[in-house]
Protein backbone atom coordinates (compact mmCIF):
# COMPACT_ATOMS: atom_id res chain seq x y z
CA UNK A 1 0.00 0.00 0.00
CA UNK A 2 1.66 3.19 -1.24
CA UNK A 3 1.06 6.26 0.89
CA UNK A 4 -0.05 9.36 -0.97
CA UNK A 5 1.73 12.49 0.29
CA UNK A 6 -0.20 15.10 2.27
CA UNK A 7 0.37 17.88 -0.26
CA UNK A 8 -0.95 15.69 -3.08
CA UNK A 9 -4.01 14.75 -1.07
CA UNK A 10 -4.62 18.41 -0.25
CA UNK A 11 -4.20 19.41 -3.88
CA UNK A 12 -6.69 16.78 -5.08
CA UNK A 13 -9.15 17.78 -2.37
CA UNK A 14 -8.98 21.45 -3.39
CA UNK A 15 -9.33 20.57 -7.07
CA UNK A 16 -12.50 18.59 -6.22
CA UNK A 17 -14.26 21.92 -5.55
CA UNK A 18 -14.31 22.65 -9.29
CA UNK A 19 -15.08 19.12 -10.41
CA UNK A 20 -18.08 20.39 -12.43
CA UNK A 21 -15.92 22.91 -14.32
CA UNK A 22 -16.06 21.06 -17.65
CA UNK A 23 -19.53 19.53 -17.31
CA UNK A 24 -20.97 18.21 -20.58
CA UNK A 25 -23.55 15.62 -21.66
CA UNK A 26 -21.00 13.15 -22.95
CA UNK A 27 -18.62 12.72 -20.02
CA UNK A 28 -20.50 14.80 -17.39
CA UNK A 29 -17.96 15.36 -14.60
CA UNK A 30 -15.42 12.97 -16.18
CA UNK A 31 -13.09 15.78 -17.23
CA UNK A 32 -13.30 17.36 -13.77
CA UNK A 33 -12.59 13.99 -12.19
CA UNK A 34 -9.41 13.56 -14.24
CA UNK A 35 -8.35 17.13 -13.40
CA UNK A 36 -8.89 16.54 -9.66
CA UNK A 37 -7.08 13.19 -9.50
CA UNK A 38 -4.17 14.43 -11.64
CA UNK A 39 -1.82 15.26 -8.71
CA UNK A 40 -2.22 11.67 -7.42
CA UNK A 41 -1.52 10.23 -10.87
CA UNK A 42 1.55 12.48 -11.25
CA UNK A 43 2.91 11.17 -7.98
CA UNK A 44 2.40 7.53 -9.00
CA UNK A 45 3.19 7.45 -12.73
CA UNK A 46 5.22 9.15 -15.41
CA UNK A 47 5.49 9.12 -19.20
CA UNK A 48 3.05 6.99 -21.22
CA UNK A 49 1.65 5.32 -18.08
CA UNK A 50 0.66 8.74 -16.74
CA UNK A 51 -0.95 9.53 -20.07
CA UNK A 52 -2.93 6.32 -20.01
CA UNK A 53 -4.02 6.90 -16.39
CA UNK A 54 -5.32 10.41 -17.13
CA UNK A 55 -7.22 9.10 -20.16
CA UNK A 56 -9.01 6.38 -18.22
CA UNK A 57 -10.25 8.87 -15.63
CA UNK A 58 -11.44 11.42 -18.20
CA UNK A 59 -14.16 8.98 -19.33
CA UNK A 60 -17.83 9.39 -18.38
CA UNK A 61 -18.45 9.86 -14.66
CA UNK A 62 -21.20 11.42 -12.64
CA UNK A 63 -21.96 11.94 -8.95
CA UNK A 64 -23.29 14.61 -6.66
CA UNK A 65 -20.58 17.33 -6.67
CA UNK A 66 -20.27 17.36 -2.88
CA UNK A 67 -19.96 13.57 -2.64
CA UNK A 68 -17.78 13.11 -5.74
CA UNK A 69 -14.79 13.47 -3.39
CA UNK A 70 -15.65 10.08 -1.92
CA UNK A 71 -15.22 8.47 -5.33
CA UNK A 72 -12.06 10.55 -5.89
CA UNK A 73 -10.55 9.43 -2.59
CA UNK A 74 -11.43 5.79 -3.17
CA UNK A 75 -10.09 5.85 -6.73
CA UNK A 76 -6.87 7.51 -5.51
CA UNK A 77 -6.54 4.66 -2.99
CA UNK A 78 -7.09 2.07 -5.73
CA UNK A 79 -4.52 3.75 -8.00
CA UNK A 80 -1.99 3.87 -5.15
CA UNK A 81 -2.63 0.17 -4.45
CA UNK A 82 -1.99 -0.66 -8.10
CA UNK A 83 -5.52 -1.88 -8.86
CA UNK A 84 -6.42 -3.07 -12.37
CA UNK A 85 -7.99 -0.37 -14.60
CA UNK A 86 -10.92 -2.73 -15.21
CA UNK A 87 -11.61 -2.92 -11.47
CA UNK A 88 -11.51 0.87 -11.09
CA UNK A 89 -13.94 1.22 -13.97
CA UNK A 90 -16.31 -1.18 -12.26
CA UNK A 91 -15.94 0.67 -8.97
CA UNK A 92 -16.67 4.01 -10.58
CA UNK A 93 -19.73 2.76 -12.44
CA UNK A 94 -21.11 1.17 -9.27
CA UNK A 95 -20.62 4.26 -7.07
CA UNK A 96 -22.15 6.81 -9.49
CA UNK A 97 -25.77 5.99 -8.74
CA UNK A 98 -25.66 5.89 -4.93
CA UNK A 99 -23.57 9.08 -4.65
CA UNK A 100 -25.99 10.95 -6.91
CA UNK A 101 -29.08 9.77 -5.05
CA UNK A 102 -27.72 10.28 -1.54
CA UNK A 103 -26.24 13.68 -2.37
CA UNK A 104 -29.50 14.93 -3.87
CA UNK A 105 -31.53 13.75 -0.89
CA UNK A 106 -29.15 15.19 1.67
CA UNK A 107 -28.01 18.46 0.07
CA UNK A 108 -30.57 19.63 -2.51
CA UNK A 109 -33.69 18.33 -0.77
CA UNK A 110 -32.70 18.87 2.88
CA UNK A 111 -29.62 20.96 3.69
CA UNK A 112 -30.05 23.77 1.14
CA UNK A 113 -33.73 24.55 1.87
CA UNK A 114 -33.17 24.25 5.62
CA UNK A 115 -30.25 26.68 5.70
CA UNK A 116 -32.19 29.11 3.45
CA UNK A 117 -35.02 28.92 5.98
CA UNK A 118 -32.61 29.83 8.80
CA UNK A 119 -31.85 33.10 6.99
CA UNK A 120 -35.51 33.81 6.23
CA UNK A 121 -36.69 33.15 9.77
CA UNK A 122 -33.86 35.35 11.08
CA UNK A 123 -35.12 38.15 8.82
CA UNK A 124 -38.62 38.00 10.23
CA UNK A 125 -37.22 37.72 13.75
CA UNK A 126 -35.63 41.13 13.16
CA UNK A 127 -32.00 40.35 12.28
CA UNK A 128 -30.17 42.81 10.03
CA UNK A 129 -29.89 41.91 6.30
CA UNK A 130 -26.18 41.03 6.36
CA UNK A 131 -26.75 38.91 9.45
CA UNK A 132 -29.48 36.95 7.60
CA UNK A 133 -27.14 36.36 4.67
CA UNK A 134 -24.40 35.13 6.98
CA UNK A 135 -26.86 32.92 8.86
CA UNK A 136 -27.52 31.18 5.54
CA UNK A 137 -24.03 31.21 4.02
CA UNK A 138 -22.04 30.04 7.03
CA UNK A 139 -24.03 26.90 7.95
CA UNK A 140 -24.64 26.02 4.30
CA UNK A 141 -20.97 26.15 3.37
CA UNK A 142 -19.75 24.61 6.62
CA UNK A 143 -22.10 21.70 5.91
CA UNK A 144 -20.90 20.93 2.41
CA UNK A 145 -17.22 21.41 3.24
CA UNK A 146 -17.63 18.99 6.16
CA UNK A 147 -19.37 16.49 3.86
CA UNK A 148 -16.61 16.85 1.26
CA UNK A 149 -13.88 16.34 3.88
CA UNK A 150 -15.61 13.29 5.33
CA UNK A 151 -16.23 11.84 1.86
CA UNK A 152 -12.68 12.32 0.62
CA UNK A 153 -11.16 10.94 3.83
CA UNK A 154 -13.52 7.95 3.87
CA UNK A 155 -12.76 7.17 0.24
CA UNK A 156 -9.00 7.37 0.76
CA UNK A 157 -9.21 5.08 3.76
CA UNK A 158 -11.57 2.39 2.46
CA UNK A 159 -10.99 2.20 -1.30
CA UNK A 160 -13.57 0.03 -3.03
CA UNK A 161 -15.05 -1.08 0.31
CA UNK A 162 -16.73 2.30 0.92
CA UNK A 163 -20.15 0.69 0.36
CA UNK A 164 -20.12 -0.80 3.84
CA UNK A 165 -19.16 2.54 5.44
CA UNK A 166 -21.82 4.41 3.44
CA UNK A 167 -24.51 2.01 4.58
CA UNK A 168 -23.41 2.47 8.19
CA UNK A 169 -23.22 6.25 7.84
CA UNK A 170 -26.96 6.27 7.07
CA UNK A 171 -26.92 9.58 5.18
CA UNK A 172 -30.61 8.98 4.49
CA UNK A 173 -31.40 9.24 8.21
CA UNK A 174 -29.32 12.41 8.41
CA UNK A 175 -31.33 13.89 5.51
CA UNK A 176 -34.54 12.98 7.34
CA UNK A 177 -33.31 14.70 10.51
CA UNK A 178 -32.28 17.87 8.64
CA UNK A 179 -35.66 17.95 6.85
CA UNK A 180 -37.46 17.79 10.19
CA UNK A 181 -35.50 20.81 11.38
CA UNK A 182 -36.44 22.52 8.11
CA UNK A 183 -40.11 21.79 8.68
CA UNK A 184 -39.98 23.42 12.14
CA UNK A 185 -38.39 26.53 10.56
CA UNK A 186 -41.03 26.53 7.82
CA UNK A 187 -43.75 26.53 10.48
CA UNK A 188 -42.07 29.51 12.18
CA UNK A 189 -41.79 31.30 8.83
CA UNK A 190 -45.49 30.68 8.08
CA UNK A 191 -46.37 32.12 11.48
CA UNK A 192 -44.24 35.22 10.87
CA UNK A 193 -45.77 35.73 7.41
CA UNK A 194 -49.30 35.43 8.81
CA UNK A 195 -48.65 38.05 11.46
CA UNK A 196 -46.43 40.32 9.34
CA UNK A 197 -49.25 41.83 7.22
CA UNK A 198 -51.78 42.31 10.01
CA UNK A 199 -50.47 45.75 10.96
CA UNK A 200 -51.34 47.48 7.65
CA UNK A 201 -54.43 48.18 5.55
CA UNK A 202 -56.83 45.90 3.56
CA UNK A 203 -54.25 44.47 1.14
CA UNK A 204 -52.05 43.34 4.01
CA UNK A 205 -55.10 41.98 5.77
CA UNK A 206 -56.03 39.98 2.63
CA UNK A 207 -52.47 38.65 2.48
CA UNK A 208 -52.59 37.65 6.14
CA UNK A 209 -55.95 35.93 5.70
CA UNK A 210 -54.70 34.05 2.65
CA UNK A 211 -51.59 32.95 4.50
CA UNK A 212 -53.62 31.77 7.46
CA UNK A 213 -56.04 29.83 5.23
CA UNK A 214 -53.22 28.26 3.21
CA UNK A 215 -51.30 27.33 6.36
CA UNK A 216 -54.35 25.75 7.99
CA UNK A 217 -55.28 23.91 4.79
CA UNK A 218 -51.74 22.60 4.54
CA UNK A 219 -51.87 21.38 8.13
CA UNK A 220 -55.20 19.58 7.63
CA UNK A 221 -54.66 18.18 4.15
CA UNK A 222 -50.91 17.64 4.28
CA UNK A 223 -49.71 14.99 1.84
CA UNK A 224 -53.21 13.62 1.35
CA UNK A 225 -54.22 16.56 -0.83
CA UNK A 226 -55.21 15.50 -4.31
CA UNK A 227 -53.45 18.14 -6.37
CA UNK A 228 -56.12 19.33 -8.83
CA UNK A 229 -58.67 19.41 -6.00
CA UNK A 230 -56.30 21.36 -3.76
CA UNK A 231 -55.60 23.86 -6.55
CA UNK A 232 -59.31 24.27 -7.16
CA UNK A 233 -59.94 24.86 -3.45
CA UNK A 234 -57.14 27.44 -3.23
CA UNK A 235 -58.39 29.16 -6.41
CA UNK A 236 -61.94 29.37 -5.04
CA UNK A 237 -60.76 30.79 -1.71
CA UNK A 238 -58.61 33.39 -3.50
CA UNK A 239 -61.52 34.46 -5.75
CA UNK A 240 -63.91 34.75 -2.82
CA UNK A 241 -61.39 36.82 -0.90
CA UNK A 242 -60.69 39.09 -3.90
CA UNK A 243 -64.43 39.77 -4.30
CA UNK A 244 -64.80 40.34 -0.58
CA UNK A 245 -61.85 42.76 -0.53
CA UNK A 246 -63.54 44.98 -3.15
CA UNK B 1 -46.22 -11.35 -15.12
CA UNK B 2 -43.91 -11.41 -12.14
CA UNK B 3 -40.75 -10.24 -13.93
CA UNK B 4 -42.15 -6.83 -14.77
CA UNK B 5 -39.16 -5.49 -16.68
CA UNK B 6 -36.07 -6.87 -18.40
CA UNK B 7 -33.65 -3.97 -18.68
CA UNK B 8 -30.13 -3.40 -19.99
CA UNK B 9 -28.52 -0.49 -18.12
CA UNK B 10 -24.81 0.09 -17.50
CA UNK B 11 -25.57 1.72 -14.17
CA UNK B 12 -27.84 -1.19 -13.10
CA UNK B 13 -29.66 0.05 -10.00
CA UNK B 14 -29.71 3.85 -9.84
CA UNK B 15 -32.14 6.77 -9.46
CA UNK B 16 -33.86 6.35 -12.84
CA UNK B 17 -34.56 2.71 -12.09
CA UNK B 18 -35.53 3.01 -8.44
CA UNK B 19 -37.51 6.28 -8.63
CA UNK B 20 -38.53 6.28 -12.32
CA UNK B 21 -39.48 2.65 -12.91
CA UNK B 22 -39.78 1.62 -9.25
CA UNK B 23 -42.55 4.12 -8.49
CA UNK B 24 -44.56 2.80 -11.48
CA UNK B 25 -43.95 -0.91 -11.13
CA UNK B 26 -43.53 -1.24 -7.34
CA UNK B 27 -40.99 -4.07 -7.42
CA UNK B 28 -40.38 -6.22 -4.33
CA UNK B 29 -37.07 -7.43 -5.67
CA UNK B 30 -34.32 -6.45 -8.08
CA UNK B 31 -32.42 -9.24 -9.81
CA UNK B 32 -29.00 -8.31 -11.16
CA UNK B 33 -27.58 -10.82 -13.62
CA UNK B 34 -23.85 -10.40 -14.12
CA UNK B 35 -21.01 -12.92 -13.86
CA UNK B 36 -18.50 -10.48 -12.34
CA UNK B 37 -20.77 -8.79 -9.82
CA UNK B 38 -22.27 -12.09 -8.63
CA UNK B 39 -18.79 -12.82 -7.30
CA UNK B 40 -17.91 -9.42 -5.84
CA UNK B 41 -19.21 -8.48 -2.41
CA UNK B 42 -18.03 -4.87 -2.38
CA UNK B 43 -19.78 -4.19 -5.68
CA UNK B 44 -23.00 -5.70 -4.36
CA UNK B 45 -22.74 -3.42 -1.30
CA UNK B 46 -22.52 -0.40 -3.61
CA UNK B 47 -25.49 -1.39 -5.78
CA UNK B 48 -27.62 -2.11 -2.71
CA UNK B 49 -27.12 1.47 -1.44
CA UNK B 50 -29.65 2.98 -3.86
CA UNK B 51 -32.47 0.71 -2.74
CA UNK B 52 -34.31 1.03 0.57
CA UNK B 53 -34.15 -1.80 3.10
CA UNK B 54 -37.68 -2.94 2.24
CA UNK B 55 -36.74 -4.06 -1.29
CA UNK B 56 -34.56 -7.11 -1.88
CA UNK B 57 -31.62 -7.09 -4.26
CA UNK B 58 -30.15 -10.41 -5.47
CA UNK B 59 -27.17 -11.09 -7.69
CA UNK B 60 -26.76 -14.08 -10.01
CA UNK B 61 -24.42 -15.27 -12.72
CA UNK B 62 -25.97 -15.73 -16.16
CA UNK B 63 -25.81 -19.53 -15.72
CA UNK B 64 -27.60 -19.41 -12.34
CA UNK B 65 -30.19 -17.05 -13.78
CA UNK B 66 -30.87 -19.39 -16.74
CA UNK B 67 -31.61 -22.19 -14.27
CA UNK B 68 -34.08 -20.12 -12.31
CA UNK B 69 -35.64 -17.62 -14.67
CA UNK B 70 -38.75 -19.67 -15.42
CA UNK B 71 -39.30 -20.10 -11.68
CA UNK B 72 -39.03 -16.29 -11.21
CA UNK B 73 -41.43 -15.65 -14.05
CA UNK B 74 -44.10 -17.82 -12.47
CA UNK B 75 -43.57 -16.57 -8.89
CA UNK B 76 -45.81 -13.96 -7.23
CA UNK B 77 -42.95 -11.65 -6.28
CA UNK B 78 -42.84 -8.46 -8.36
CA UNK B 79 -39.37 -8.38 -9.86
CA UNK B 80 -37.19 -6.25 -12.13
CA UNK B 81 -34.33 -8.03 -13.90
CA UNK B 82 -31.27 -5.99 -14.86
CA UNK B 83 -28.07 -6.64 -16.77
CA UNK B 84 -25.38 -4.05 -17.41
CA UNK B 85 -24.69 -5.05 -20.99
CA UNK B 86 -26.38 -6.57 -24.02
CA UNK B 87 -24.05 -9.59 -23.82
CA UNK B 88 -25.42 -10.86 -20.52
CA UNK B 89 -29.03 -10.31 -21.62
CA UNK B 90 -28.37 -12.19 -24.85
CA UNK B 91 -26.71 -15.10 -23.04
CA UNK B 92 -29.71 -15.22 -20.70
CA UNK B 93 -32.13 -15.24 -23.64
CA UNK B 94 -30.35 -17.99 -25.63
CA UNK B 95 -32.40 -21.01 -26.78
CA UNK B 96 -35.52 -18.83 -26.79
CA UNK B 97 -35.62 -18.91 -22.99
CA UNK B 98 -37.34 -15.52 -22.81
CA UNK B 99 -39.46 -15.86 -25.94
CA UNK B 100 -42.16 -13.23 -26.29
CA UNK B 101 -40.74 -10.97 -23.55
CA UNK B 102 -39.83 -7.33 -24.09
CA UNK B 103 -36.35 -6.06 -23.33
CA UNK B 104 -35.82 -2.44 -22.40
CA UNK B 105 -32.54 -0.75 -23.35
CA UNK B 106 -32.21 1.94 -20.72
CA UNK B 107 -28.59 3.00 -20.57
CA UNK B 108 -25.57 2.22 -22.73
CA UNK B 109 -23.17 5.12 -22.66
CA UNK B 110 -20.71 6.59 -25.07
CA UNK B 111 -17.77 4.31 -25.85
CA UNK B 112 -15.46 3.16 -28.61
CA UNK B 113 -17.13 3.40 -32.04
CA UNK B 114 -20.55 3.89 -30.52
CA UNK B 115 -23.04 6.13 -32.28
CA UNK B 116 -25.69 8.10 -30.41
CA UNK B 117 -29.23 6.80 -30.75
CA UNK B 118 -30.56 8.79 -27.81
CA UNK B 119 -28.73 10.71 -25.06
CA UNK B 120 -28.86 7.57 -22.89
CA UNK B 121 -28.20 5.09 -25.67
CA UNK B 122 -25.07 4.69 -27.79
CA UNK B 123 -24.63 1.61 -30.00
CA UNK B 124 -21.89 0.22 -32.25
CA UNK B 125 -22.01 -2.53 -34.89
CA UNK B 126 -21.48 -5.31 -32.35
CA UNK B 127 -24.29 -3.91 -30.18
CA UNK B 128 -26.67 -3.78 -33.14
CA UNK B 129 -25.75 -7.39 -33.89
CA UNK B 130 -26.71 -8.31 -30.31
CA UNK B 131 -30.03 -6.48 -30.61
CA UNK B 132 -30.75 -8.49 -33.78
CA UNK B 133 -29.77 -11.69 -31.99
CA UNK B 134 -32.16 -10.85 -29.13
CA UNK B 135 -34.95 -10.53 -31.70
CA UNK B 136 -33.95 -13.90 -33.17
CA UNK B 137 -34.30 -15.39 -29.69
CA UNK B 138 -37.88 -14.10 -29.65
CA UNK B 139 -37.42 -11.02 -27.47
CA UNK B 140 -38.71 -7.57 -28.48
CA UNK B 141 -36.13 -4.84 -27.96
CA UNK B 142 -36.86 -1.15 -27.57
CA UNK B 143 -35.09 1.84 -26.04
CA UNK B 144 -36.57 3.92 -23.21
CA UNK B 145 -34.86 5.53 -20.23
CA UNK B 146 -37.93 6.35 -18.13
CA UNK B 147 -41.51 5.05 -18.16
CA UNK B 148 -42.78 8.47 -19.25
CA UNK B 149 -40.48 8.95 -22.24
CA UNK B 150 -41.05 7.84 -25.83
CA UNK B 151 -40.13 4.32 -26.89
CA UNK B 152 -37.34 3.97 -29.44
CA UNK B 153 -38.38 1.27 -31.88
CA UNK B 154 -36.31 -1.53 -33.40
CA UNK B 155 -35.81 0.31 -36.71
CA UNK B 156 -34.25 3.31 -34.90
CA UNK B 157 -32.06 1.02 -32.82
CA UNK B 158 -30.71 -0.78 -35.85
CA UNK B 159 -30.16 2.29 -38.02
CA UNK B 160 -26.44 2.63 -38.76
Amino acid sequence: MTEISLSTRLSTFLRSFIIQGSWNYRTMIGGGFAFAILPVLRELFEGPRLDEAVRRHAEHFNAHPYLAGLALGATARLEADGAEPELMLRFKSAIKGPLGGMGDALMWAAWLPTTVLIGLVAHFAGASPWMCVLLFLIPYNAGHVALRLWGFGTGLRWGHDVGRVLRGAALGNLAELVSRGGVVLLGMLAGFLCVAGARGGPIELLWTTLMAVAFTAGLILGERAWRPAALLAVGTVVCVLMVAAR
Amino acid sequence: MPILLFRVDERLIHGQVVIGWGSQLHPERYLVVDDDIADSEWEQDLYRLTVGDSTKVSFFTVEQARQRVSEWMSADERTLLLTRDLCSMLRLARNRLLEGKSVNLGGIHHGKGRKMVRSYLYLNDADRGRVRALEEEGMHASGRDLPGSLKVGLADLLEE
